[in-house]
C-alpha cells in the first residue's frame, strides 16, 4: 500500500502508459477492448483515492513527488496536485473509460492503435495537470498534440487531413510561442524549471510583459479564445467521437490551467495590466461563439462553437481576479469537460447509426429513440446553462465575480446565455422533436445498455453538481484562496472589493 | 428531527413522484397517476396543516442545505414559509391536485402518459420551491426549472411541428426576459451582500441611498441607486414568467400544449410567478417609486390591450390565453399601485376560476372533437357540458368574480392610495366591460360554431382504437371544483378585512383595522356600477352575436383597421419574427461566412498559402539562382584559374609520365582514351579543394 499511496500520481502516470505495453501483446479485439477499459477504470479508481486523501485545508501542493532528471539543467521529474490541478485530473480520469465505451463498436479499423492513443493521451493529460517542472509539462503538453493529430486523420470524416494539419499547425505555433516563453523564464528566475520556485520570483515590468503574451497567446490558442478559434470547429467535426470527447472535454482545459497555473501566479502584474483587454476579449467570445453556433447546420460543430462561447466564461471568471470569478472559472472547465463531452457522445451515437451529422437529416428522434432523447434533451438544457444543472452554477459565479468588474459585461454575457439557450432549443426542435424527415430517421434503434451505461453516468453527474456543487468548491477553495492573494497580493478579505482601474 | 421538518415533505413528494416517474420510463404506462396523485394530495394536505400552522404561530423557516460557498457569496437553501406563501401553497396544489385527478381520465390512451404526469409533477414542485424559497437563487432556480417544464409540456404533442415551435418560442421569450431576472439578482447580491430575501427585505430600506459606480471599469464616474433600479430587473424576470406586455407572446402559443396543462399554467403555476415575485418583494419595489409606475402602466396597457385582443379573436382558447394576459395585467397594475393584497386576492380567486374554466373547456372541446372524428359535421356538445359552461358565465358575474374587480374598488381605499385610484376606475371597468363581452363570444363560438381552429384536445391518436376511450367522469370533479370556486370566493370577498390582515405582515403596510377604514362589508356603490358594466358588455355581445349571425359577411367590421390590427393580435409575432428572430439568425449565418470563414480562416490560410509562395520563391530563386550558381560559378572559375596556372607550370613532363603508364598498364584503356586536359582539369580540381578545406579546418579549429 505505502507504494501506492507515496507515489499515486506516479501511478496513475503509468498505469496508462503499460496499459499500451500490455495492448501490445493482445490479439482479440473483445479482449484488446476489455482490457483497455479496464486499465482506464483503474486510473479512475486511483484519482478517487487521490481525492479521498486530499486535504483540503491546504493551499500549497500535495502528493508532491520530486525526482532528480537532467541535473545539468535542473531539470526534474516534479508532480503534484492542488486543488484546481486535481479538478481535472479527476476530470480526466473520469472521461477516459467513458472514450473508451463510446468507441467500442464505432471504430472497426485498427482498434489497437486507436486505443493505444487514448491512453498514451490520457497519462500525457495527466503528467500536463501534476506537472511541477515547466520542462516536463512542456514535453507533454507536445506529447497530447500527436495522439490528437493521429486520431483526426486515421479515422476522422471525409475532411481529416485539412482539419488535422490545421490542428497540428494552430496547436505548433502555440507551443513554439510556449517554449519561448519557458525558456524566458529559465532564464529570467534563476536558471530552474521548477514553478513553485519560479512562482515566487518577481519579475521586472518588462520582462512581465513578453512573457506574459508568449504563455498568453500559447493558452489562448488552445483555449481557444476568439480571434483563435478556428481550428477547434473543424478538429472537433472531423474527430472521431472519443477525439472530439477529449480534444473538447479535456484538451481545451490545458489553456485554462494554464492561464490560472503559470501567468496569473508567475506575472501578476501584467496580468492586470493585460486584463481589460483580455476581458473584453472573452465577452466577445461568449457572443460570438453564440452566433457562430446558432449558424451550423452541422450537430458536431455546433457543439464545437458552443465550447468557444462557453471557454469565454472560463477567461472571463479567471481574469477578474477574485474568488467568485475563479472558482466559477474552474467549476465551469469541469461542467463544460462533461456536458460537452456529454453532447459529443450523444451526437457520436447518433453518427454510429447514420454516419451523417447534418441537423437536416433527424427528426422527431423522440419516437423511435425517447431514452436518447431523455438524454440528449438533459446535456442540452445543461449546456445552456438551465439553473439545477451544473452549468449554470459555474456561470452564475463568473457573473457574480464578473461585476465587480463591470456590469455592462454582465449583461451582455447574459446575452450569450440567451443566444445558446436559442441555439440548443432550436436544434433540439430540429432533432428531436416533429416528425422524421427522413426514412432512416424512423427506424433507429434505442441507446443499447452500454450506450445507456456511457451516458448515465454523465447525467447523474451534471445533476448531482448543479444541485450540490458544495464538494467540489470546497475542494479548490484554499488554493483558489492562496492564488488570488499570489495575484493580487490582497488578503482573503480584500479580494472581493477589487475593481479594475482605467 | 423537529416537527415541523415535515413540512419539507410539500415539494419534495411531487418531485419525487416525477423522479419515480421518469426513471420508470414507460413501465409505468397507464398506472402513472397512481403515483402522481397521492404525492400531490399528500402535499395538499401538509399544505393546509401549513397554513393552520401559520395562522396559528406565524412564519417559519426551514433550511435544507447549504448549496455553495465561494467569496463573500455564501447560498443556503431555505424554504420560508409565511401568509403569502400558504396561501399560494393552498392554490397551487389545491389546483394541481385536481388537475391530476382530471388528467388521469382526460389523458388516457395518450402514448406518452407516464411523461405527462412526470412534468406535471415535477412542474408543480418547481412552483411550490418558488413559493418556498426563502433565497432568491434557489427561486431562480425553480423559476427556470418550471420554464423548461411549461417547454416540455407545451411540446407534449411532438409530432406536431406547431406545439415545437411555441415550446421552444416560451421559453426563449422566457430566457430573455431572465436575463433581467439574473441581472437582478446579481444586482441585489452586490449590493446586499446575500440572497436571502428576509435579509435583503429586511436591510432595503437603510440602502436607499447607497449609490455604486456602474462605469468604474471605463475610467467614468456614474452612480446609481442600486435599490431603486433593481425592481426594474426584477419586474423584468415578472414580465416574462406572467406575459406582461412585449413578453406576451408566449402565453397563447403554449395553447397548444394539452388542456389539463393549460388549466395548470393559466391558474396554478407560471403565470402567477409574476404576481407572487412582485409581492414577495413588495418592501424592496415599493421603495422605487419609478419602478411602480413602470409596473403599473406595463400591467394596465397589458390588460387592456390583451383585453381587447381576445375580443377579436374566435378561438376559444386564444380567448382564454388572451383573458389570462388580461388578468394577470390587473393584477401587476394592482401591485404598481401598492395594492399588493389585492393583487393576491385576484390571484386566488382568478386562479380558482380559471382552472374550473379550463378543464369544463377542456372536456367540451373534446367532446366536440370526438363528435367531429365521428364524422358527425354538425357538432353538437353532449353530457351536461351546456349547463357547466352556463354556470361559468354566470360565475364570471358573481360579486368576487367580476373578474376585474370594480368590485375590488371598496377594499381598495384600505391600503390608501386614493390618488391613482381614477385611473384604476377606469382601466378596471374597461377590462370588466371587455371581458364579459369575450367570455360570452368565446362560449357561445364554441357552442353555436364549433373549435374554429382544430385544437387536439390532448394530442391523441385513433381515439376509436383505444381500449380504453376516455370517459367524461369529470363531472363531479369539476362541480366540487365549481363549489369550491364559489364558496372560497365567497367567503374571501366576505372576510376581506381578515384576508388583509393575515397577508399584511408579508407586505409592507401595517395591519388594517375594521375601524381604520370606513369600510362597509358587503355591496358598495363601485360593485354595482361595475356589475352594469359586466351585464352592460354581455349584452352588448349578445346583440353583436345575433347581427353577425344575420349578417353573412362581416366584411364592414374586418375592413376597420384597429379591428384588423387587434384581430392580428397587435402583430406582436410578425414583428419578433421580423425584427428580432430573423435578423438575429441572419446575423449569425453573416459572422460565420464573413467573419469566420472569410476574414479569420482566410487569414489562416493565406498564411500558409503564402509560406508555401514563398518557399517556392525561395527554393526557385536563392537556392537554385543564387547558391547553386555561385557554386557552379566558382567551380568554373577555378577551372579557369588553375588552367591559367597550369600552362604556366610545364606539364608536359606530367603528360608524358601519364602515357607512359597508360602503355604499360593495358587496364588503364579508358585513360588513355580519355582527353589528357580534361584530367588535368579533374585533378587540379581535387587539389585546390583539398588545400581549400585544410587551410579551412586548420583556422576554424
Amino acid at each position: 500500500m505505502a507504494l501506492l499511496m507515496d507515489h499515486l500520481i506516479s501511478w496513475m502516470i503509468a498505469v496508462p502508459f503499460l496499459g499500451i505495453v500490455i495492448l501490445a501483446f493482445v490479439r482479440d479485439e473483445e479482449w484488446i477492448r476489455r482490457i483497455a477499459f479496464a486499465i482506464t477504470m483503474v486510473v479512475f479508481f486511483l484519482s478517487l483515492i487521490l481525492w479521498k486523501n486530499f486535504d483540503l485545508d491546504q493551499k500549497s501542493m500535495q502528493f508532491v513527488e520530486r525526482v532528480e532528471w537532467m541535473t545539468t539543467f535542473n531539470i526534474q521529474y516534479a508532480v503534484g496536485v492542488d486543488g484546481i490541478s486535481i479538478l481535472l485530473v479527476i476530470l480526466t480520469a473520469f472521461l477516459c473509460p467513458l472514450c473508451v465505451l463510446c468507441s467500442w463498436t464505432g471504430i472497426k479499423t485498427r482498434l489497437r492503435a486507436y486505443l493505444s492513443l487514448i491512453l498514451l493521451v490520457e497519462g500525457a493529460m495527466i503528467v500536463v495537470f501534476t506537472a511541477l517542472d515547466l520542462f516536463l509539462f512542456f514535453m507533454l503538453w507536445e506529447v497530447t498534440m500527436i495522439p490528437m493529430y493521429f486520431m483526426i486523420i486515421l479515422w476522422g470524416g471525409p475532411n481529416r487531413i485539412a482539419a488535422g494539419l490545421k490542428f497540428v499547425l494552430y496547436s505548433l505555433t502555440g507551443s513554439l510561442l510556449l517554449l519561448v516563453g519557458i525558456l524566458g523564464v529559465y532564464l529570467n528566475g534563476g536558471h530552474t524549471y521548477d514553478l513553485l520556485v519560479l512562482s515566487e520570483q518577481t519579475y521586472s515590468s518588462n520582462t512581465q510583459f513578453w512573457l506574459f503574451l508568449a504563455f498568453f497567446m500559447a493558452f489562448a490558442i488552445k483555449m481557444p479564445m476568439v480571434p483563435f478559434h478556428t481550428w477547434l470547429p473543424d478538429a472537433h467535426s472531423e474527430a472521431p467521437t472519443a477525439g472530439s470527447v477529449i480534444l473538447a472535454g479535456v484538451l481545451l482545459k490545458m489553456g485554462g490551467y494554464g492561464f490560472l497555473r503559470f501567468c496569473l501566479p508567475m506575472f501578476p502584474e501584467a496580468s492586470a495590466n493585460f486584463a481589460p483587454s483580455i476581458l473584453w476579449l472573452s465577452v466577445i467570445a461568449i457572443i460570438y461563439g453564440g452566433y457562430m453556433a446558432l449558424a451550423q447546420a452541422d450537430l458536431k460543430k455546433l457543439v464545437a462553437y458552443s465550447s468557444v462561447s462557453h471557454m469565454g466564461f472560463v477567461t472571463l471568471g479567471i481574469f477578474v481576479f477574485n474568488s467568485e470569478g475563479i472558482q466559477g472559472a474552474v467549476l465551469q472547465m469541469f461542467n463544460h469537460g462533461i456536458t460537452t463531452a456529454a453532447l459529443f457522445i450523444a451526437v457520436g451515437l447518433l453518427y454510429d447509426r447514420t454516419h451523417s451529422r447534418a441537423i437536416s437529416d433527424y427528426g422527431g428522434l423522440h419516437k423511435p429513440m425517447p431514452r436518447f432523447v431523455a438524454l440528449f434533451f438533459l446535456f442540452s438544457v445543461a449546456s445552456f446553462g438551465l439553473p439545477g444543472t451544473c452549468n449554470f452554477i459555474g456561470e452564475f459565479l463568473v457573473l457574480v465575480g464578473t461585476s465587480y468588474v463591470s456590469f455592462v459585461m454582465v449583461l451582455i454575457s447574459m446575452g450569450g446565455i440567451v443566444l445558446a439557450a436559442s441555439y440548443m432549443l432550436w436544434m433540439l426542435q430540429r432533432v428531436a422533436l416533429g416528425e422524421p424527415r427522413t426514412e432512416f430517421a424512423k427506424v433507429l434503434p434505442d441507446l443499447s445498455n452500454r450506450e445507456l451505461a456511457t451516458l448515465i453516468p454523465l447525467a447523474i453527474l451534471v445533476l448531482c453538481i448543479g444541485l450540490y456543487p458544495g464538494p467540489l468548491m470546497e475542494m479548490m477553495d484554499a488554493s483558489v484562496i492562496h492564488l488570488i492573494q499570489q495575484t493580487t497580493g490582497l488578503q482573503v478579505g480584500e479580494v472581493s472589493q477589487l475593481q479594475l482601474g482605467p | 428531527m423537529n416537527i415541523m421538518s415535515i413540512y419539507i415533505l410539500i415539494p419534495f413528494l411531487p418531485l419525487l413522484a416525477s423522479l419515480i416517474l421518469f426513471l420508470g420510463g414507460r413501465r409505468w404506462g397507464e398506472n402513472s397517476h397512481r403515483i402522481g396523485i397521492p404525492a400531490i394530495g399528500f402535499s395538499f394536505v401538509l399544505s393546509v396543516a401549513a397554513f393552520i400552522e401559520v395562522l396559528r404561530n406565524g412564519p417559519f423557516t426551514l433550511s435544507l442545505y447549504r448549496l455553495f460557498q465561494s467569496g463573500s457569496l455564501t447560498i443556503d437553501l431555505t424554504l420560508f414559509v409565511d401568509q403569502l406563501t400558504v396561501l399560494l401553497l393552498l392554490l397551487v396544489t389545491g389546483v394541481s391536485a385536481v388537475v391530476h385527478v382530471y388528467s388521469s381520465r382526460y389523458m388516457i390512451g395518450d402514448s406518452r402518459y407516464n411523461r405527462f404526469f412526470a412534468v406535471i409533477a415535477l412542474f408543480t414542485s418547481s412552483m411550490i420551491f418558488l413559493v418556498m424559497s426563502g433565497n432568491l437563487l434557489m427561486l431562480l432556480i425553480s423559476w427556470e426549472v418550471m420554464g423548461i417544464c411549461s417547454y416540455l409540456l407545451i411540446s407534449h404533442a411532438a409530432e406536431r411541428p406547431s406545439a415545437c415551435r411555441e415550446a421552444t418560442k416560451a421559453f426563449i421569450v422566457n430566457s430573455i426576459a431572465d436575463v433581467g431576472f439574473s441581472f437582478g439578482i446579481i444586482l441585489t447580491f452586490f449590493t446586499f451582500g446575500t440572497l436571502d430575501i428576509q435579509t435583503i427585505l429586511a436591510q432595503a430600506e437603510g440602502m436607499q441611498n447607497h449609490t455604486i459606480n456602474i462605469l468604474g471599469w471605463a475610467g467614468l464616474d456614474l452612480q446609481i441607486y442600486p435599490v431603486a433600479l433593481i425592481p426594474f430587473f426584477l419586474f423584468m424576470g415578472a414580465m416574462g414568467k406572467s406575459a406582461q406586455m412585449p413578453f406576451h407572446v408566449w402565453l397563447p402559443g403554449a395553447m397548444e400544449a394539452p388542456t389539463p396543462v393549460s388549466a395548470l399554467i393559466h391558474a396554478a403555476t407560471m403565470v402567477n410567478a409574476g404576481p407572487f415575485l412582485l409581492v414577495r418583494v413588495s418592501p424592496l419595489i415599493s421603495l422605487s417609486p419609478y419602478a411602480m409606475t413602470f409596473i403599473f402602466i406595463i400591467g394596465a396597457s397589458t390588460a387592456v390591450f390583451a383585453g381587447i385582443v381576445s375580443l377579436t379573436q374566435s378561438d376559444i382558447k386564444k380567448i382564454l390565453a388572451y383573458s389570462t394576459i388580461s388578468q394577470i395585467g390587473f393584477m401587476v397594475m394592482a401591485c404598481g399601485l401598492g395594492a399588493f393584497a389585492v393583487a393576491i386576492f385576484h390571484l386566488l380567486a382568478h386562479g380558482c376560476y380559471k382552472a374550473f374554466f379550463f378543464l369544463s373547456t377542456g372536456n367540451s372541446l373534446q367532446s366536440v372533437e370526438r363528435d367531429l372524428k365521428q364524422g358527425d359535421h354538425e357538432p353538437h356538445v353532449t353530457e351536461g357540458m351546456g349547463v357547466l359552461y352556463g354556470g361559468a358565465l354566470l360565475l364570471a358575474l358573481l360579486p368576487p368574480f367580476v373578474l376585474f374587480s370594480g368590485s375590488y374598488e371598496y377594499l381598495w381605499g384600505v391600503t390608501g392610495f386614493a390618488s391613482a385610484s381614477i385611473g384604476f376606475k377606469v382601466i378596471g371597468l374597461i377590462t370588466v366591460f371587455v371581458a364579459s363581452q369575450y367570455l360570452f363570444k368565446g362560449v357561445t363560438s364554441l357552442f353555436v360554431h364549433g373549435p374554429k381552429t382544430y385544437w387536439p384536445a390532448s394530442g391523441q391518436q385513433g381515439l376509436e382504437s383505444q381500449s380504453v376511450r376516455p370517459q367524461f367522469l369529470n363531472g363531479p370533479i369539476l362541480a366540487v371544483l365549481f363549489l369550491t370556486t364559489v364558496l372560497a370566493g365567497g367567503l374571501l370577498t366576505l372576510f376581506w378585512n381578515w384576508f388583509a390582515n393575515f397577508l399584511a405582515p408579508s407586505l409592507i403596510f401595517p395591519k388594517v383595522t375594521l375601524a381604520e377604514g370606513t369600510v362597509e362589508q358587503g355591496f358598495s356603490f363601485w360593485l354595482v356600477v361595475s356589475l352594469g358594466m359586466a351585464v352592460a358588455g354581455w349584452v352588448y355581445a349578445y346583440s353583436r352575436q345575433i347581427r353577425s349571425q344575420r349578417q353573412a359577411s362581416r366584411a364592414n367590421e374586418r375592413s376597420n383597421r384597429l379591428y384588423v390590427l387587434f384581430w392580428n393580435k397587435g402583430y406582436f409575432d410578425e414583428i419578433y419574427g421580423a425584427y428580432v428572430v430573423t435578423p438575429t439568425i441572419q446575423l449569425a449565418h453573416w459572422l460565420w461566412r464573413i467573419i469566420d470563414i472569410k476574414v479569420i480562416d482566410c487569414f489562416i490560410q493565406s498564411i500558409a498559402k503564402y509560406t508555401l509562395i514563398f518557399a517556392g520563391w525561395l527554393w526557385r530563386i536563392m537556392d537554385i539562382r543564387i547558391i547553386d550558381r555561385f557554386i557552379q560559378s566558382i567551380a568554373n572559375y577555378t577551372v579557369y584559374f588553375v588552367g591559367r596556372l597550369w600552362r604556366i607550370v610545364d606539364v608536359r613532363w606530367l603528360d608524358r609520365k601519364v602515357e607512359k603508364v597508360a602503355e604499360q598498364v593495358d587496364g588503364v584503356q579508358i585513360l588513355r582514351e580519355m582527353e589528357s586536359r580534361t584530367i588535368q582539369h579533374q585533378l587540379i580540381v581535387m587539389i585546390f579543394w583539398l588545400v581549400a578545406m585544410t587551410v579551412l579546418l586548420y583556422f576554424s579549429v
